[in-house]
Protein backbone atom coordinates (compact mmCIF):
# COMPACT_ATOMS: atom_id res chain seq x y z
CA UNK A 1 0.00 0.00 0.00
CA UNK A 2 1.33 3.19 -1.17
CA UNK A 3 2.12 5.80 1.56
CA UNK A 4 -0.86 8.18 -0.33
CA UNK A 5 -3.11 5.62 -0.68
CA UNK A 6 -2.86 4.21 3.19
CA UNK A 7 -3.74 8.35 4.22
CA UNK A 8 -6.83 8.11 1.67
CA UNK A 9 -8.03 5.16 2.99
CA UNK A 10 -7.31 5.96 6.44
CA UNK A 11 -9.46 9.35 5.98
CA UNK A 12 -12.13 7.38 4.31
CA UNK A 13 -12.62 5.16 7.26
CA UNK A 14 -12.55 8.12 9.49
CA UNK A 15 -15.49 9.52 7.30
CA UNK A 16 -17.24 6.60 7.06
CA UNK A 17 -17.02 6.56 11.01
CA UNK A 18 -18.87 9.85 11.61
CA UNK A 19 -21.57 8.81 9.18
CA UNK A 20 -22.50 5.50 10.64
CA UNK A 21 -21.72 7.00 13.97
CA UNK A 22 -24.54 10.20 12.87
CA UNK A 23 -26.84 7.36 11.99
CA UNK A 24 -26.57 4.69 14.64
CA UNK A 25 -26.41 7.67 17.28
CA UNK A 26 -29.85 8.98 15.64
CA UNK A 27 -31.47 5.82 15.51
CA UNK A 28 -30.80 4.66 19.32
CA UNK A 29 -32.07 8.08 20.56
CA UNK A 30 -34.86 8.49 18.44
CA UNK A 31 -35.66 5.05 19.70
CA UNK A 32 -34.45 5.98 23.27
CA UNK A 33 -37.03 9.08 23.38
CA UNK A 34 -39.83 6.62 22.05
CA UNK A 35 -39.83 4.67 24.95
CA UNK A 36 -41.24 7.14 27.44
CA UNK A 37 -43.95 7.70 24.41
CA UNK A 38 -44.74 4.19 24.22
CA UNK A 39 -44.60 3.33 27.79
CA UNK A 40 -47.41 6.55 27.68
CA UNK A 41 -49.74 4.90 25.25
CA UNK A 42 -49.89 1.41 27.02
CA UNK A 43 -50.31 2.77 30.74
CA UNK A 44 -52.66 5.71 29.24
CA UNK A 45 -50.76 8.10 31.77
CA UNK A 46 -49.76 11.28 31.00
CA UNK A 47 -47.44 13.33 33.14
CA UNK A 48 -48.66 17.01 33.04
CA UNK A 49 -46.49 19.03 30.54
CA UNK A 50 -45.49 21.73 33.27
CA UNK A 51 -44.09 19.17 35.55
CA UNK A 52 -41.99 17.49 32.91
CA UNK A 53 -40.82 20.78 31.96
CA UNK A 54 -39.77 21.74 35.42
CA UNK A 55 -37.78 18.21 35.62
CA UNK A 56 -36.34 18.46 32.32
CA UNK A 57 -35.15 21.51 33.00
CA UNK A 58 -33.41 20.86 36.45
CA UNK A 59 -31.78 18.39 35.28
CA UNK A 60 -30.51 19.78 31.80
CA UNK A 61 -29.44 22.69 33.65
CA UNK A 62 -26.91 20.66 35.49
CA UNK A 63 -26.37 17.75 32.52
CA UNK A 64 -25.67 19.93 29.35
CA UNK A 65 -22.90 21.99 30.61
CA UNK A 66 -21.84 18.22 31.60
CA UNK A 67 -22.51 16.73 28.28
CA UNK A 68 -20.64 19.28 26.64
CA UNK A 69 -17.60 19.09 28.99
CA UNK A 70 -17.57 15.37 28.78
CA UNK A 71 -17.59 15.90 24.71
CA UNK A 72 -14.68 18.37 24.67
CA UNK A 73 -12.18 16.36 27.63
CA UNK A 74 -13.25 12.73 26.48
CA UNK A 75 -13.79 12.62 22.30
CA UNK A 76 -10.28 13.20 21.84
CA UNK A 77 -8.81 10.15 24.34
CA UNK A 78 -11.15 8.20 22.71
CA UNK A 79 -11.45 9.22 18.70
CA UNK A 80 -14.03 8.79 16.24
CA UNK A 81 -16.09 5.23 16.81
CA UNK A 82 -15.44 4.93 20.00
CA UNK A 83 -17.06 8.49 20.91
CA UNK A 84 -20.22 8.16 19.33
CA UNK A 85 -20.80 4.47 20.85
CA UNK A 86 -19.34 5.93 24.20
CA UNK A 87 -21.81 8.52 24.35
CA UNK A 88 -24.41 5.96 23.63
CA UNK A 89 -23.52 3.03 26.03
CA UNK A 90 -22.77 5.92 28.78
CA UNK A 91 -20.99 5.38 31.98
CA UNK A 92 -17.99 6.80 30.23
CA UNK A 93 -15.71 8.28 33.40
CA UNK A 94 -16.18 5.56 35.59
CA UNK A 95 -15.54 2.92 32.89
CA UNK A 96 -15.30 3.02 28.91
CA UNK A 97 -12.35 6.10 29.30
CA UNK A 98 -10.65 3.64 31.63
CA UNK A 99 -11.21 0.99 29.82
CA UNK A 100 -9.80 2.41 26.35
CA UNK A 101 -7.14 3.84 28.45
CA UNK A 102 -6.23 0.64 29.22
CA UNK A 103 -6.59 -1.26 25.27
CA UNK A 104 -4.40 1.83 24.45
CA UNK A 105 -1.97 1.24 27.38
CA UNK A 106 -1.91 -2.99 26.76
CA UNK A 107 -1.47 -2.83 22.81
CA UNK A 108 0.98 0.17 22.76
CA UNK A 109 -0.78 2.15 20.02
CA UNK A 110 -0.24 6.40 19.90
CA UNK A 111 -3.13 8.42 20.33
CA UNK A 112 -4.45 10.57 16.82
CA UNK A 113 -3.50 7.23 14.56
CA UNK A 114 -5.70 5.19 13.06
CA UNK A 115 -4.43 2.03 14.89
CA UNK A 116 -5.34 3.98 18.30
CA UNK A 117 -8.82 4.72 16.21
CA UNK A 118 -9.33 1.35 15.99
CA UNK A 119 -8.16 -0.01 19.61
CA UNK A 120 -10.27 2.46 21.27
CA UNK A 121 -13.43 1.16 19.09
CA UNK A 122 -12.90 -2.16 19.31
CA UNK A 123 -12.22 -1.59 23.42
CA UNK A 124 -15.67 0.31 23.70
CA UNK A 125 -17.51 -1.88 22.01
CA UNK A 126 -16.56 -5.00 24.07
CA UNK A 127 -17.20 -3.05 27.25
CA UNK A 128 -20.54 -1.95 25.75
CA UNK A 129 -21.75 -5.62 24.80
CA UNK A 130 -19.70 -7.14 28.22
CA UNK A 131 -21.93 -4.61 30.22
CA UNK A 132 -24.69 -5.35 28.56
CA UNK A 133 -24.33 -9.07 29.23
CA UNK A 134 -23.49 -8.53 32.79
CA UNK A 135 -26.63 -6.24 33.59
CA UNK A 136 -29.05 -8.61 31.24
CA UNK A 137 -27.40 -11.72 33.63
CA UNK A 138 -27.90 -9.59 36.74
CA UNK A 139 -31.76 -8.48 35.82
CA UNK A 140 -32.19 -12.21 35.05
CA UNK A 141 -31.14 -13.65 38.61
CA UNK A 142 -32.12 -10.40 40.17
CA UNK A 143 -33.65 -12.25 43.38
CA UNK A 144 -30.76 -14.37 44.10
CA UNK A 145 -28.31 -12.07 43.57
CA UNK A 146 -29.78 -8.70 44.72
CA UNK A 147 -29.48 -9.45 48.52
CA UNK A 148 -26.01 -10.62 47.87
CA UNK A 149 -24.98 -7.38 46.24
CA UNK A 150 -26.94 -4.99 48.59
CA UNK A 151 -25.42 -7.26 51.78
CA UNK A 152 -23.97 -4.88 54.10
CA UNK A 153 -20.63 -7.15 54.24
CA UNK A 154 -19.96 -6.19 50.36
CA UNK A 155 -20.89 -2.35 50.63
CA UNK A 156 -17.58 -1.23 51.38
CA UNK A 157 -16.15 -2.84 48.15
CA UNK A 158 -18.10 -1.55 45.71
CA UNK A 159 -18.18 1.96 47.32
CA UNK A 160 -14.56 2.08 46.69
CA UNK A 161 -14.68 0.77 42.97
CA UNK A 162 -13.57 4.13 41.61
CA UNK A 163 -10.88 4.78 44.11
CA UNK A 164 -9.82 1.29 43.07
CA UNK A 165 -10.16 1.37 39.33
CA UNK A 166 -8.40 5.11 39.58
CA UNK A 167 -5.56 3.85 41.91
CA UNK A 168 -4.30 1.28 39.73
CA UNK A 169 -4.99 3.43 36.33
CA UNK A 170 -3.17 6.14 38.79
CA UNK A 171 -0.16 4.34 38.91
CA UNK A 172 0.41 3.47 35.37
CA UNK A 173 0.05 6.89 34.09
CA UNK A 174 2.14 8.69 36.49
CA UNK A 175 5.04 6.53 36.74
CA UNK A 176 4.88 7.41 33.04
CA UNK A 177 4.90 11.01 33.31
CA UNK A 178 5.71 11.46 37.13
CA UNK A 179 6.45 15.11 36.78
CA UNK A 180 3.46 16.23 35.06
CA UNK A 181 1.12 14.61 37.97
CA UNK A 182 2.58 16.99 40.71
CA UNK A 183 0.68 19.88 39.66
CA UNK A 184 -2.53 18.75 38.90
CA UNK A 185 -2.05 16.31 42.14
CA UNK A 186 -1.47 19.00 44.64
CA UNK A 187 -4.07 21.17 43.44
CA UNK A 188 -7.03 18.67 43.32
CA UNK A 189 -5.66 17.56 47.26
CA UNK A 190 -5.56 21.25 48.38
CA UNK A 191 -8.97 22.01 46.89
CA UNK A 192 -10.65 18.86 47.97
CA UNK A 193 -9.67 19.27 51.53
CA UNK A 194 -10.03 22.82 51.89
CA UNK A 195 -13.48 22.09 49.87
CA UNK A 196 -14.85 18.71 50.56
CA UNK A 197 -17.59 19.18 48.97
CA UNK A 198 -16.10 19.45 46.09
CA UNK A 199 -15.00 15.79 45.66
CA UNK A 200 -18.88 15.21 44.91
CA UNK A 201 -18.68 16.98 41.43
CA UNK A 202 -16.23 14.62 40.13
CA UNK A 203 -17.81 15.56 36.70
CA UNK A 204 -16.73 19.26 36.92
CA UNK A 205 -13.35 18.21 38.65
CA UNK A 206 -12.27 16.38 35.38
CA UNK A 207 -11.79 18.85 32.90
CA UNK A 208 -10.36 21.47 35.45
CA UNK A 209 -7.97 18.63 36.22
CA UNK A 210 -7.28 18.28 32.94
CA UNK A 211 -7.09 21.65 31.93
CA UNK A 212 -4.50 22.47 34.89
CA UNK A 213 -2.70 19.10 33.51
CA UNK A 214 -1.95 20.22 30.21
CA UNK A 215 -1.44 23.59 30.94
CA UNK A 216 1.35 22.36 33.58
CA UNK A 217 2.52 19.64 31.66
CA UNK A 218 3.10 22.45 28.76
CA UNK A 219 5.08 24.53 31.07
CA UNK A 220 7.23 21.61 31.65
CA UNK A 221 7.38 20.33 27.99
CA UNK A 222 7.96 23.77 26.83
CA UNK A 223 11.28 24.07 29.40
CA UNK A 224 12.40 21.10 28.16
CA UNK A 225 11.93 19.79 32.39
CA UNK A 226 10.10 16.40 31.13
CA UNK A 227 12.80 14.24 30.19
CA UNK A 228 11.43 10.91 28.52
CA UNK A 229 7.99 9.87 29.06
CA UNK A 230 6.69 6.76 28.53
CA UNK B 1 -46.28 -6.75 45.34
CA UNK B 2 -47.12 -2.93 45.12
CA UNK B 3 -49.90 -2.24 42.55
CA UNK B 4 -47.35 -0.23 40.54
CA UNK B 5 -44.57 -2.59 40.99
CA UNK B 6 -46.68 -4.72 39.60
CA UNK B 7 -46.99 -2.31 36.48
CA UNK B 8 -43.02 -1.42 36.34
CA UNK B 9 -41.94 -5.03 36.05
CA UNK B 10 -44.78 -6.16 33.34
CA UNK B 11 -43.77 -7.83 30.41
CA UNK B 12 -44.73 -4.71 28.47
CA UNK B 13 -41.37 -2.20 30.23
CA UNK B 14 -38.94 -5.46 29.74
CA UNK B 15 -39.85 -5.58 26.00
CA UNK B 16 -39.82 -1.82 25.57
CA UNK B 17 -36.21 -2.16 27.83
CA UNK B 18 -35.22 -4.96 25.55
CA UNK B 19 -36.25 -3.27 22.55
CA UNK B 20 -33.59 -0.45 22.91
CA UNK B 21 -31.14 -2.49 24.65
CA UNK B 22 -31.05 -4.70 21.80
CA UNK B 23 -30.16 -1.63 19.52
CA UNK B 24 -27.69 -0.56 21.57
CA UNK B 25 -25.79 -4.09 21.26
CA UNK B 26 -26.48 -3.55 17.42
CA UNK B 27 -24.73 -0.72 17.35
CA UNK B 28 -21.57 -1.99 19.47
CA UNK B 29 -21.54 -5.07 17.41
CA UNK B 30 -21.59 -3.41 14.16
CA UNK B 31 -18.94 -1.26 15.63
CA UNK B 32 -16.65 -4.33 16.88
CA UNK B 33 -16.99 -6.04 13.57
CA UNK B 34 -16.83 -3.20 11.27
CA UNK B 35 -13.12 -1.73 13.66
CA UNK B 36 -11.95 -5.46 13.24
CA UNK B 37 -12.37 -5.30 9.44
CA UNK B 38 -10.64 -1.97 8.72
CA UNK B 39 -8.12 -3.15 11.25
CA UNK B 40 -6.91 -6.31 9.41
CA UNK B 41 -7.09 -4.10 6.01
CA UNK B 42 -5.30 -1.76 7.14
CA UNK B 43 -2.94 -4.79 7.92
CA UNK B 44 -2.43 -4.26 11.97
CA UNK B 45 -1.48 -7.72 14.03
CA UNK B 46 -4.14 -9.84 14.33
CA UNK B 47 -2.72 -10.34 17.81
CA UNK B 48 -3.08 -6.66 18.65
CA UNK B 49 -6.76 -6.65 17.98
CA UNK B 50 -7.50 -9.65 20.17
CA UNK B 51 -5.36 -8.11 22.57
CA UNK B 52 -7.57 -4.77 22.74
CA UNK B 53 -10.70 -7.19 22.68
CA UNK B 54 -9.78 -9.18 25.38
CA UNK B 55 -8.60 -6.79 27.66
CA UNK B 56 -11.30 -4.87 27.54
CA UNK B 57 -13.34 -7.53 27.89
CA UNK B 58 -11.42 -8.57 30.96
CA UNK B 59 -11.73 -4.84 32.34
CA UNK B 60 -15.05 -4.94 31.92
CA UNK B 61 -16.21 -7.28 34.33
CA UNK B 62 -15.56 -5.67 37.71
CA UNK B 63 -17.04 -1.77 36.88
CA UNK B 64 -20.38 -3.79 35.62
CA UNK B 65 -21.02 -5.51 38.84
CA UNK B 66 -21.21 -1.77 39.87
CA UNK B 67 -23.57 -0.84 37.39
CA UNK B 68 -25.74 -3.37 38.00
CA UNK B 69 -25.69 -1.98 41.76
CA UNK B 70 -27.43 0.91 40.25
CA UNK B 71 -30.32 -1.08 38.77
CA UNK B 72 -30.62 -2.63 42.03
CA UNK B 73 -30.82 0.62 43.59
CA UNK B 74 -33.05 2.13 41.72
CA UNK B 75 -35.45 -0.89 41.14
CA UNK B 76 -37.15 -0.56 44.58
CA UNK B 77 -38.75 2.66 43.61
CA UNK B 78 -39.00 2.51 39.39
CA UNK B 79 -39.22 -1.55 39.01
CA UNK B 80 -36.03 -3.76 37.59
CA UNK B 81 -36.96 -2.66 33.20
CA UNK B 82 -36.35 1.11 33.57
CA UNK B 83 -33.29 1.57 35.76
CA UNK B 84 -31.69 -1.83 33.36
CA UNK B 85 -32.24 -0.06 30.25
CA UNK B 86 -31.06 3.60 31.74
CA UNK B 87 -27.84 1.90 32.72
CA UNK B 88 -27.59 0.16 29.90
CA UNK B 89 -27.96 3.27 27.15
CA UNK B 90 -26.29 6.26 28.06
CA UNK B 91 -26.89 6.05 31.46
CA UNK B 92 -24.00 6.78 34.35
CA UNK B 93 -23.97 5.43 37.86
CA UNK B 94 -23.73 8.33 39.24
CA UNK B 95 -26.32 10.63 36.76
CA UNK B 96 -29.64 8.08 36.98
CA UNK B 97 -30.21 7.97 40.55
CA UNK B 98 -30.28 12.02 40.94
CA UNK B 99 -31.81 12.31 38.00
CA UNK B 100 -34.61 10.08 38.89
CA UNK B 101 -35.10 12.18 42.34
CA UNK B 102 -34.84 15.90 40.29
CA UNK B 103 -37.37 14.45 38.31
CA UNK B 104 -39.56 13.44 40.98
CA UNK B 105 -39.58 16.99 42.42
CA UNK B 106 -39.82 18.92 39.36
CA UNK B 107 -43.44 16.21 38.89
CA UNK B 108 -44.31 17.37 42.71
CA UNK B 109 -44.20 13.75 43.51
CA UNK B 110 -41.53 12.77 46.37
CA UNK B 111 -39.32 10.22 45.40
CA UNK B 112 -40.59 7.22 47.12
CA UNK B 113 -42.57 3.67 46.26
CA UNK B 114 -45.62 4.87 48.05
CA UNK B 115 -46.12 8.24 45.97
CA UNK B 116 -45.22 6.67 42.81
CA UNK B 117 -47.89 6.27 40.15
CA UNK B 118 -47.97 5.97 36.41
CA UNK B 119 -48.15 8.99 35.28
CA UNK B 120 -45.13 10.28 37.63
CA UNK B 121 -43.65 6.81 36.44
CA UNK B 122 -43.71 7.98 32.74
CA UNK B 123 -42.46 11.57 33.72
CA UNK B 124 -39.44 10.39 35.41
CA UNK B 125 -39.04 8.49 32.38
CA UNK B 126 -39.57 11.37 30.13
CA UNK B 127 -37.43 13.53 32.07
CA UNK B 128 -34.10 11.32 32.81
CA UNK B 129 -34.53 10.31 28.56
CA UNK B 130 -34.02 13.82 27.54
CA UNK B 131 -31.56 14.98 30.43
CA UNK B 132 -28.88 12.34 29.24
CA UNK B 133 -29.15 12.48 25.61
CA UNK B 134 -27.15 15.58 24.87
CA UNK B 135 -24.04 14.03 24.82
CA UNK B 136 -25.06 11.99 21.75
CA UNK B 137 -26.83 15.01 20.20
CA UNK B 138 -23.65 17.13 20.19
CA UNK B 139 -21.66 13.76 19.01
CA UNK B 140 -24.03 14.10 16.10
CA UNK B 141 -24.13 17.76 15.34
CA UNK B 142 -20.19 18.61 16.44
CA UNK B 143 -18.05 15.73 17.14
CA UNK B 144 -16.77 15.74 13.42
CA UNK B 145 -16.26 20.20 13.64
CA UNK B 146 -14.59 19.76 17.18
CA UNK B 147 -12.48 16.96 15.99
CA UNK B 148 -11.24 18.41 12.78
CA UNK B 149 -9.99 21.33 15.01
CA UNK B 150 -8.03 19.62 17.80
CA UNK B 151 -6.17 17.47 15.35
CA UNK B 152 -5.70 19.82 12.44
CA UNK B 153 -3.70 18.89 9.56
CA UNK B 154 -1.84 15.87 9.53
CA UNK B 155 1.78 16.30 9.58
CA UNK B 156 2.00 19.91 10.81
CA UNK B 157 1.89 19.15 14.61
CA UNK B 158 4.13 18.41 16.80
CA UNK B 159 3.80 14.77 17.40
CA UNK B 160 5.78 14.53 20.87
CA UNK B 161 3.61 16.90 22.43
CA UNK B 162 0.28 15.64 20.81
CA UNK B 163 0.93 12.31 23.25
CA UNK B 164 1.72 13.98 25.90
CA UNK B 165 -0.98 16.18 25.92
CA UNK B 166 -3.44 13.08 26.09
CA UNK B 167 -1.20 11.58 28.51
CA UNK B 168 -1.48 14.89 30.49
CA UNK B 169 -5.56 15.07 29.63
CA UNK B 170 -5.98 11.48 31.20
CA UNK B 171 -3.66 12.30 34.46
CA UNK B 172 -6.00 15.27 35.28
CA UNK B 173 -8.85 13.02 34.97
CA UNK B 174 -7.47 10.48 37.56
CA UNK B 175 -6.26 13.35 39.99
CA UNK B 176 -9.73 14.63 40.15
CA UNK B 177 -10.81 11.22 41.38
CA UNK B 178 -7.16 11.38 43.80
CA UNK B 179 -9.07 15.09 45.09
CA UNK B 180 -12.46 13.38 45.80
CA UNK B 181 -10.57 10.75 47.74
CA UNK B 182 -9.09 13.54 49.64
CA UNK B 183 -12.58 14.77 49.71
CA UNK B 184 -13.83 11.50 51.44
CA UNK B 185 -11.40 11.68 54.45
CA UNK B 186 -13.16 14.86 55.26
CA UNK B 187 -16.67 13.91 54.44
CA UNK B 188 -19.47 15.65 53.19
CA UNK B 189 -23.23 16.40 52.76
CA UNK B 190 -24.41 13.28 53.74
CA UNK B 191 -21.50 11.33 53.29
CA UNK B 192 -19.58 10.28 56.50
CA UNK B 193 -15.54 11.00 56.32
CA UNK B 194 -13.92 8.06 55.82
CA UNK B 195 -10.58 7.02 54.92
CA UNK B 196 -11.67 3.97 53.09
CA UNK B 197 -11.08 6.13 49.79
CA UNK B 198 -7.82 6.88 50.30
CA UNK B 199 -6.58 3.43 51.75
CA UNK B 200 -8.47 2.01 48.86
CA UNK B 201 -6.72 3.98 46.00
CA UNK B 202 -3.14 3.75 47.29
CA UNK B 203 -3.76 -0.27 47.92
CA UNK B 204 -4.89 -0.59 43.99
CA UNK B 205 -2.08 1.57 43.21
CA UNK B 206 0.71 -0.47 45.06
CA UNK B 207 -1.12 -3.81 43.45
CA UNK B 208 -1.22 -2.45 40.44
CA UNK B 209 2.79 -1.90 40.83
CA UNK B 210 3.48 -5.45 41.96
CA UNK B 211 1.57 -6.75 38.71
CA UNK B 212 3.15 -4.34 36.35
CA UNK B 213 6.67 -5.59 38.12
CA UNK B 214 5.61 -9.33 37.25
CA UNK B 215 4.86 -8.50 33.91
CA UNK B 216 7.69 -6.33 33.05
CA UNK B 217 10.40 -7.73 34.71
CA UNK B 218 9.66 -11.77 35.78
CA UNK B 219 7.31 -11.91 31.80
CA UNK B 220 4.21 -13.47 33.44
CA UNK B 221 2.68 -11.55 30.09
CA UNK B 222 -0.82 -13.60 30.68
CA UNK B 223 -1.18 -11.20 33.79
CA UNK B 224 -0.83 -8.12 31.24
CA UNK B 225 -4.98 -8.00 30.66
CA UNK B 226 -5.83 -8.46 34.27
CA UNK B 227 -3.57 -6.75 36.42
CA UNK B 228 -6.13 -3.87 36.62
CA UNK B 229 -9.02 -5.79 37.16
CA UNK B 230 -6.85 -7.76 40.01
CA UNK B 231 -5.86 -4.35 41.60
CA UNK B 232 -9.41 -3.47 41.75
CA UNK B 233 -10.45 -6.49 43.54
CA UNK B 234 -7.79 -6.05 45.88
CA UNK B 235 -7.96 -2.56 46.54
CA UNK B 236 -11.58 -3.59 47.08
CA UNK B 237 -11.04 -6.62 49.11
CA UNK B 238 -9.28 -4.54 51.65
CA UNK B 239 -12.16 -1.86 51.49
CA UNK B 240 -14.04 -4.82 53.32
CA UNK B 241 -10.90 -6.37 55.57
CA UNK B 242 -10.52 -2.29 57.21
CA UNK B 243 -14.05 -1.78 57.61
CA UNK B 244 -14.64 -5.30 59.42
CA UNK B 245 -11.43 -3.62 61.03
CA UNK B 246 -12.83 -1.15 62.54
CA UNK B 247 -11.78 1.25 60.62
CA UNK B 248 -14.08 4.30 59.09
Amino acid sequence: MTERTKAENEKEFIERLHRQGRIWCSACILLMLAAPVAIGLRLNAWPSIGGVAKGVFSVCIIYIPVCIVEVITYSPLLGTGASYLAFITGNLSNLKIPCAMNAHEIVGVEFGTVENEIVSTLSVAVSSLVTCAVLALGVMLIAPLGPLLSSKFLQPAFNTILPALFGAMGFTYFSKAPKAAIAPAAFMTALCLIIPAAGGQVGFLIPLGAAIAIIWTRFLYVRKKLGSVG
Amino acid sequence: MNDFLAVANSAFMYLVAGTVILAVVAMSTVFMIRAYREGIRLGIDKKKLQKAMTSSAAFTAVPSISILLGVLALAGKLGVPIPWLRLSVVGALQYESVAAQMAATGLGVPFTLESMNESAFVGIIFVMTIGIVWGGLFCIFGLKKYQSRITGKPGKKDARWGQLMFTAMFIGMVCAFVGAAFSDLRGYGDKDATFLSLAVMIISSASMAAFTYLVKNRGIKWLENFSLSFSMIIGMTFAVILKLAGVR
